[in-house]
Order: structure tokens, then sequence, then C-alpha cells
């Protein structure tokens, strides 16, 4: 069995044949709301990095008070008396 | 195309980078082509309006990345024009056809003795099932869109020598079995 099929055309397509096919104006649309489309990506990208990065910080400062106390319980800090 | 040429058309896709619709004049000069060029890989006018209008708006989105390496801007739209054919035929697991036309095919091949008949068409047609596809993928560059090797190795992926080599063996095939003399093979 061969891989591909060999086909014969006794017409050519004409530039009349191929006119109905010829829409610049449709594929530049197209082309816009990709464009629209990417640009959305891009801001919705950006403002999920810097929401994921503002939730780290919180958690690293939620993090860093709750281990605190533990460690000033553990190593309290003495101030010498006023002589 | 001359350099001068190439050069022209360099700068309508610099201007293109920044405003879009002076890419109208290319989608213009390049339709038919690239069109023809898709119709003679699936047989079917509709399909290839559709795939033709996704090259050409793959082509307008990814603008921006294309760099000038020396080839006619066409050659990179015909690369892309092939990468939407083969994203069909994945998608649907169908046969790769190659519909081409008889006209064309005989004006390729000028016979050595007698003229064209049905028969001899018919065994051609059976000598170009056996082929391997991407020779045909060559030869179909090299002859009926009249590319340069150069250009043929870039629009399919390979060195320029690959596409030299698959040319030549299947002209040597055709030229033993045939009786033929193919046109601008020298």
């Amino acid at each position: 069995m061969s891989r591909h099929e060999i086909r014969l055309r006794r017409k050519k397509l004409t530039a009349r044949g191929t006119e109905r096919f010829r829409n610049y104006d449709a594929v530049l649309k197209s082309h816009e709301e990709n464009q629209r489309l990417k640009k959305v990506l891009k801001v919705f990208t950006l403002f999920a990095i810097i929401l994921a990065l503002v939730m780290l910080i919180i958690i690293v400062i939620r993090w860093e008070k709750r281990i605190m106390p533990q460690h000033e319980k553990e190593n309290p800090v003495r101030t010498l008396p006023k002589s | 195309m001359t350099d001068d040429e190439i050069r022209k058309e360099q700068e309508i896709v610099e201007r293109s980078k920044k405003d879009a619709r002076a890419f109208g004049e290319l989608y213009e000069k390049y339709f038919d082509r690239i069109f023809n060029y898709i119709l003679r890989q699936t047989d079917d006018e509709e399909l290839s309006g559709d795939l033709c209008s996704q090259t050409f708006i793959n082509v307008l989105n990814n603008l921006n990345r294309y760099e000038f390496r020396g080839l006619p801007f066409s050659a990179w739209i015909y690369k892309i024009a092939g990468n939407e054919v083969n994203k069909h035929y994945r998608k649907n697991k169908g046969k790769k056809i190659f519909s081409i036309e008889e006209l064309k095919v005989k004006e390729l091949v000028e016979r050595a003795d007698e003229g064209w008949d049905e028969e001899l068409i018919n065994k051609l047609i059976d000598y170009m099932k056996d082929l391997p596809t991407d020779m045909l993928q060559v030869l179909e560059l090299r002859y009926f869109e009249d590319k340069d090797f150069k250009e043929i190795a870039f629009i399919l992926d390979m060195t320029e020598s690959g596409a030299k080599m698959r040319t030549y063996r299947a002209l040597d095939k055709l030229r033993k079995n045939f009786n033929i003399k193919v046109k601008y093979d020298e």
C-alpha cells in the first residue's frame, strides 16, 4: 500500500477561481483578534505572577511571625540592669 | 527573484511588522501560489481556502519572529503552508494526496519518442505512487513551484544536498523507466 495518493487534475484553477477564497480583511481581523487575545493573556500572566509573589511574601511574613514568639521564648533577650 | 526584489519585499515585511495592513501587498502577490501549492496537496478547494487563510494568519501572527536569511520571503510562507497541510493530515490521519495538473506534467516532461497517451500517464502516476513522500515533495517544489534547492531545503527542513539527492534519484528513475527527458534538470 502506498503512502500517498496521486490524482490527476485536468483543469487548472485560475486566478478567478481563487478569488472567492481571497479575503485579506478577514485575515487581518483574525490576526487582530489573535493579538488582542495574546495581550490579554500577557496581562493575565503578569497579574498571576504578581499575585503569586504577593501571596509568597504574605506567607513568609506570617511564618516569620509565628516563628518569632517561639524563638523569643527559647532565647529571651536579657537586658542589663542599669548601674 | 532578483536581489532588488528580495530587498523590496524585505522592506514591506519590516513595514508590516509595525502595521499589519502593509502586508496586504504580499498577501495579494502570493495568495494564488500558496493556494495552488496547498490545493496540490489536498485536492479540495474549500479545504485549501481554509488552510491558505490559516497560513496567512500564522504568517502575520509570527511576523515579528521572521528573520531574513537571504531567501525570498515566499520561502517562509511556503514553509508555514507546508506545516499547515501536515497538521491537517496528522489531525485527520488521512493518506497524503498529491493532485497534479495534467498540463503541468506534460510541460515538465517531453517524451523522447511518441506522444502522450493515457497509458503513459497512468504508468507515470503509478510510478509516483511508489516514490517516498519526501521525494515527491521535493519534486513538487522544484518543478511545479520553480524553487531552487536552497529554498526547498529551507521549506522542507532538510539540507541542500539532501534536496538535490532526492531530486536526482527520482529523476534518474523517471528517465530509466519512461524514456523521457525532464526539463530544467541540468
